[in-house]
Parts: structure tokens; C-alpha cells; sequence
């Protein structure tokens, strides 16, 4: 185990350095000269000489990226041109709201998903089976922040059971009644994502019950509930594992716009901000952090798949 | 009996080959329901795409002040906007930026990714140090890779629209055109060939690209469902096309301010934007299956 967890470890840094490595790449072909941006158009030519000397700007490229990637390692990850301060304080700000949906989205992904996908499969071509199948046919197909408008426009504008937009820190008032304001994005988010694993887990699930081992512990006479859950849904949980971990990237995805949508203070909707605004470090600085995130949950996947099923480490 | 012995009427009444292909179309078509209605819903895209301007009953960006926020009623079947605008007619014309936009960029993902698919499944070097490359491209999510490529671009189009979430889908592509690769060239056929003295780049021309034909098209249709999507979303945050173009995502965010009094500027393009995308994953799932099954296990 401890030669598979380093040999993945070896990849992680590869890959961080890639993520790094094509983020710098991406900013260099932004048009003009970012020492001119940062200063406006009010700058003398020597004003623009002084901080491209003070940022590196004028060192070789190869040199430039060498900082840049220490910088990074350091967790330095630059100046937001609009805010004039740190862009790993600004995400970090920003984190919470994004982290406490994300969780809560994966909740709903988890909890409706898979007891969807495992309900249908056990009752194969019933009208539950259709139903559900249909539901989740329809719910990968639907824009995640259309059915957040809809949502907002039924349950916050018509009946008023959830407010419909804002969020306020838990961590610093404790007030955990706030999360009520993340429960309309967090199921609209969830949803789509939701489906996409009840699909697989159904798949997943109707391959494993034909097994040989699934009749044996029948036979043995176990009850039902632990034939499903420790025999048949144990031995599914890999594909479904990987559509979870597949969801990471598409929950992310779908937080940027679910963030802008519900005016969440979170680092999708900061994302957006910077684009309108070109404040490029913090557009690079989210990159490089989100992607770095993508590939842990990867790693995290990896072990996960290693413990459930011995055969992985020896690959 | 020899093959010769047969009898010259049997040929006769052999298919013709636009025959064999009709009849195969429409067995495919017809053997699942939801196929067909995919393919109809895929007809009607196209139908509208090609006749918008003449079906559609105002023009796209006609302003009418005095009918302005109007629900769904005889005049204006699916209501008014903020500015009068008739909601149905701007999402017809709607519907065209939308497949231009899907096929550029399934063609853009198509362009780069299958020669560099193929040239990393075919030269293993070669593709030990691309596929790194592609993969950690693949680590940026789909949205905020186009988002920052959009930013660098500085500006809303068309163009850029189509490159940005073309480079965010190209590294999808060379995935599934690589590992079909590594699998194709274990094939004798290709042993063959290259027993026979045939160059490596014939071979992969003449009998791996051929044979690549199923998990492509596969890939591209689900390509294009989620380039529209993602297109769709960048509209919708206002860094897509410039708003002068009627889009669905562009619609939406549009409505966004009228969202409690005239819901109906939201809901109807965000009805067509599902429903486009889901013909195009029923199509998607419909082929993968009819062409290859196999393709299950990689997508």
C-alpha cells in the first residue's frame, strides 16, 4: 500500500506542476503588458519600467516560471490588481460559502443518487424502474442553474418556504440557520449531478446481482437488507465511486453559475467578478487552486478504490 | 457447393447498399422510442435553424415598449420581455447561434483531437508526455477553464466563444481518440500491414483513423450536448456572444431581473436548451450502443 501511495504521490507533483506550468502559459498570452494594466493608463514609462523590474518582468521566461512555481509552493500566489491584496486571502475569504455548498450538494448527490439507482435496479422494468430512469434521464439533461431560477421563482417567490439569495458566514456569527440559504442552490446543484450517479448506480447494481456470490448469500439465508448492502452494493461502489469523484469537476463547474445565480459570496461567483473585471491573478490564482483540488479528490479516489478492492495496489 | 453454383437471381435481389444503409437508419431509429423522439426533437432543431426567420412571428430584436413584460397569450404565444420582445421568436433564432455554436466547437474538439489522439496512441513517447499534458488540462473544470480563456481573449465573440470551450472539449476528445487507438493497433489487421512493409502513417491513415469513425461520432455528439450547455452558462453570466445575438443563456440572464413577475422569460429558453440537450445525449447514448458497446467502459 505504502509503494502505491508513493508512486501516486510522484504523480500528483508531475501533475501539479503541469496545472502550474499551463496556468502560466495561459497568462502570458494575455494581450499587452500586465505592469501597464496594473497601473492604469496614467503611468510614465518609467513608473512601468520600475515594476517590471520589481516583479521579474523583464528576468527570461524559464526564470520567471521558476518563481512563479516557488511562489506558488509558498502559497504565494500574487496581488489581486482590484482588491490590492493577496489573491490566496481573497479565495480563502471566499472559501467557506463555496465549501459549505459543496458539501451540501454532494449530500444530495449521495443521498438521492445512489438510494435512487439501487431502488431501481431492484425492482428492474417496474414503473418505479421507469419512472426513476426517466426523472434521471431529464435531470442530466437540464441546465443546473435554470432549475435553480425555477426553484427560487416556486419555493422562494411563490410559497416563501427558503430565502432565495445571499449567504451570512456560520463560522463567524455560529448561526447554523444560515445554511438555510444554501439549501435551494445546494439541491439544484445536487440534482443534476444526482442523476447522473442513479444512472450508473442502477447499471452498476443489475451487473452485481447476477452474480453467483448474490444467490449464495440468499441461499445462506441472510436477510435481504444485508445481501444489498454488504454483498451486492460493496461490489458496485466502484464505477460508482468514479462518478462521484467525476461529479467534483462538474459540481464545481455548476457552483460558478449556481453562486452568480443565488448571490452567493463564494469563489465561483469571484471568478465571474474577475473575468468582468480582468483582475488575472485572482482569475489564475481560483485556476490553480481548483485544479490542484482536482487532482487530490483524483489521489483521494485512487485510495479509496485501493481499499475496497485489494487488486488495484498491485497495478 | 461452390460460389460459382449460385444462382444469378439471388444478386438480383440483393439490396443496394443507400438501401441496406435506409433500412438500417430506421431500424436504429425505431428500435428504441426514445431514439426516435431524439431524432424528431434533432429534425425540428433543424428545420427551425434553417427556416427561423420565415416560422417565426416578430423579428428576434423587434422592440414593442407597449407589450412589454406580457405573458404567454394569443399574439405572443410564449410572452413578452422586458423590452417587448417576443420570447418565442427570440428563441428560434436562438436555436441557430446554438447548433452553429455546438458544431464549431464539436469540429474545433475534432480538428485537434484526433490527430493528437492518434499520434499519442500510435507513438508511445510521443504520447507518454501529451497525455500528462492532456490530463492536467482535464483538471481544470470545464466552466472556469472557459471563463479564464474568455478573460485572456478580453472581449465577447463568437469566435472566442467557439475556441474557448473548443480547447476546454479538445483534451476530452484526444482521451477517447487515444485509448480507442492503443486498443486498434494491438489489432492483427494492423500487425498485417505492418508485416507487408506499410508505412506507419498509412496505417494509421488507412486502417486505424477508419476504424476510430464509431467512438468519434459517439464523442462528438456528446460534445456537442455539453459545449451548448456550457455555451448556454458563459451567456448566462454575460462573457459569451455579445448581447445583440438572441441566445438562450443570454435570454435567461436577461429575465434574471424579472425573474418573480415575468418567469416565462426564463423558463421557455431554458426549456429549449434541455430539450436540445437532451436529443443529443438520447442520440449519443443510442449510437454508442448501436456502434459500439464497448465505448461504455471509456466514456
Amino acid at each position: 500500500m505504502l509503494a502505491f501511495v508513493m508512486r501516486r504521490g510522484l504523480g500528483i507533483l508531475i501533475s501539479t506542476l503541469l496545472v502550474v506550468a499551463i496556468t502560466f502559459i495561459l497568462m502570458q498570452l494575455i494581450p499587452g503588458d500586465p505592469a501597464a494594466v496594473m497601473l492604469g493608463s496614467n503611468a510614465t514609462p518609467q513608473q512601468i519600467q520600475q515594476l517590471r523590474v520589481s516583479w521579474g518582468l523583464d528576468q527570461p521566461m524559464l526564470v520567471q516560471f521558476y518563481r512563479y512555481f516557488v511562489n506558488f509552493l509558498h502559497g504565494d500566489l500574487g496581488q489581486s490588481l482590484f482588491y490590492q491584496r493577496p489573491v490566496l486571502q481573497i479565495i480563502g475569504q471566499r472559501a467557506e460559502t463555496s465549501t459549505f455548498l459543496g458539501i451540501m450538494a454532494l449530500l444530495v448527490v449521495v443521498g438521492v443518487g445512489i438510494p435512487a439507482g439501487v431502488i431501481s435496479s431492484l425492482k428492474q422494468n417496474s414503473l418505479t424502474d421507469n419512472a426513476l430512469l426517466l426523472v434521471a434521464l431529464a435531470g442530466a439533461s437540464i441546465p443546473s442553474f435554470w432549475l435553480g431560477l425555477m426553484l427560487m421563482v416556486v419555493v422562494a417567490g411563490n410559497w416563501h418556504l427558503l430565502p432565495s439569495s445571499g449567504f451570512t458566514s456560520v463560522l463567524q456569527t455560529g448561526n447554523l440557520a444560515n445554511l438555510k440559504n444554501l439549501i435551494l442552490p445546494a439541491l439544484s446543484l445536487g440534482f443534476v449531478n444526482a442523476a447522473l450517479v442513479a444512472r450508473t448506480a442502477r447499471s452498476s447494481m443489475l451487473d452485481v446481482l447476477r452474480a453467483d456470490y448474490i444467490t449464495t448469500a440468499r441461499a445462506k439465508g441472510l436477510a435481504e437488507r444485508v445481501v444489498i448492502i454488504k454483498h451486492a452494493l460493496r461490489n458496485a461502489s466502484i464505477p460508482i465511486i468514479t462518478v462521484i469523484s467525476f461529479t467534483f469537476a462538474s459540481l464545481v463547474s455548476g457552483a460558478v453559475v449556481t453562486e452568480n445565480v443565488f448571490a452567493l459570496p463564494g469563489v465561483g461567483s469571484l471568478i465571474v467578478q474577475s473575468v468582468l473585471k480582468r483582475d488575472y491573478p485572482v482569475i489564475q490564482g481560483i485556476m490553480m487552486v481548483v485544479a490542484v483540488i482536482y487532482v487530490l479528490v483524483n489521489f483521494a479516489t485512487d485510495l479509496t478504490y485501493a481499499s475496497l478492492d485489494p487488486r488495484i495496489r498491485y497495478h | 457447393m461452390s460460389i460459382t453454383d449460385r444462382k444469378p437471381e439471388a444478386q438480383i435481389n440483393e439490396p443496394t447498399f443507400t438501401k441496406r444503409l435506409f433500412d438500417d437508419a430506421l431500424k436504429f431509429m425505431t428500435k428504441r422510442k426514445t431514439t426516435l423522439a431524439a431524432v424528431v426533437i434533432l429534425v425540428a432543431l433543424l428545420f427551425v435553424t434553417a427556416c427561423g426567420p420565415f416560422i417565426a412571428p416578430y423579428g428576434a430584436n423587434a422592440l414593442n415598449l407597449a407589450d412589454r413584460l406580457q405573458a404567454p397569450n394569443s399574439s405572443h404565444l410564449l410572452g413578452t420581455d422586458n423590452f417587448g420582445r417576443d420570447i418565442l421568436s427570440r428563441a428560434l433564432s436562438g436555436t441557430r447561434i446554438t447548433l452553429l455554436l455546438g458544431l464549431s466547437i464539436s469540429g474545433f474538439a475534432l480538428l485537434f483531437g484526433l490527430p493528437i489522439g492518434m499520434l499519442c496512441g500510435f507513438y508511445d513517447r510521443f504520447g507518454m508526455v501529451v497525455m500528462r499534458v492532456v490530463d492536467a488540462m482535464m483538471a481544470f473544470p470545464a466552466i472556469i477553464l472557459a471563463l479564464a480563456l474568455m478573460a485572456i481573449f478580453g472581449k465577447p465573440g463568437v469566435l472566442n466563444v467557439i475556441i474557448a470551450v473548443g480547447i476546454v472539449w479538445a483534451p476530452r476528445m484526444v482521451r477517447v481518440v487515444y485509448s480507442s487507438t492503443l486498443s486498434l493497433r494491438e489489432n492483427t489487421y494492423v500487425e498485417a500491414a505492418r508485416a507487408l512493409g506499410m508505412q506507419s502513417f498509412r496505417i494509421l491513415v488507412r486502417h486505424i483513423a477508419i476504424n476510430l469513425l464509431s467512438p468519434v461520432i459517439v464523442q462528438a455528439t456528446f460534445t456537442f450536448a455539453f459545449s451548448i450547455m456550457e455555451v448556454a452558462a458563459l451567456n448566462f453570466l454575460g462573457v459569451g456572444i455579445p448581447p445583440y445575438i438572441a441566445s438562450w443563456g443570454g435570454m435567461m440572464n436577461e429575465g434574471r431581473t424579472y425573474i418573480i413577475r415575468a418567469p416565462w422569460i426564463i423558463l421557455f429558453p431554458g426549456l429549449f436548451l434541455a430539450t436540445a440537450v437532451l436529443s443529443f445525449n438520447l442520440l449519443g447514448d443510442a449510437l454508442r450502443d448501436r456502434l459500439d458497446p464497448k465505448l461504455r467502459r471509456i466514456m
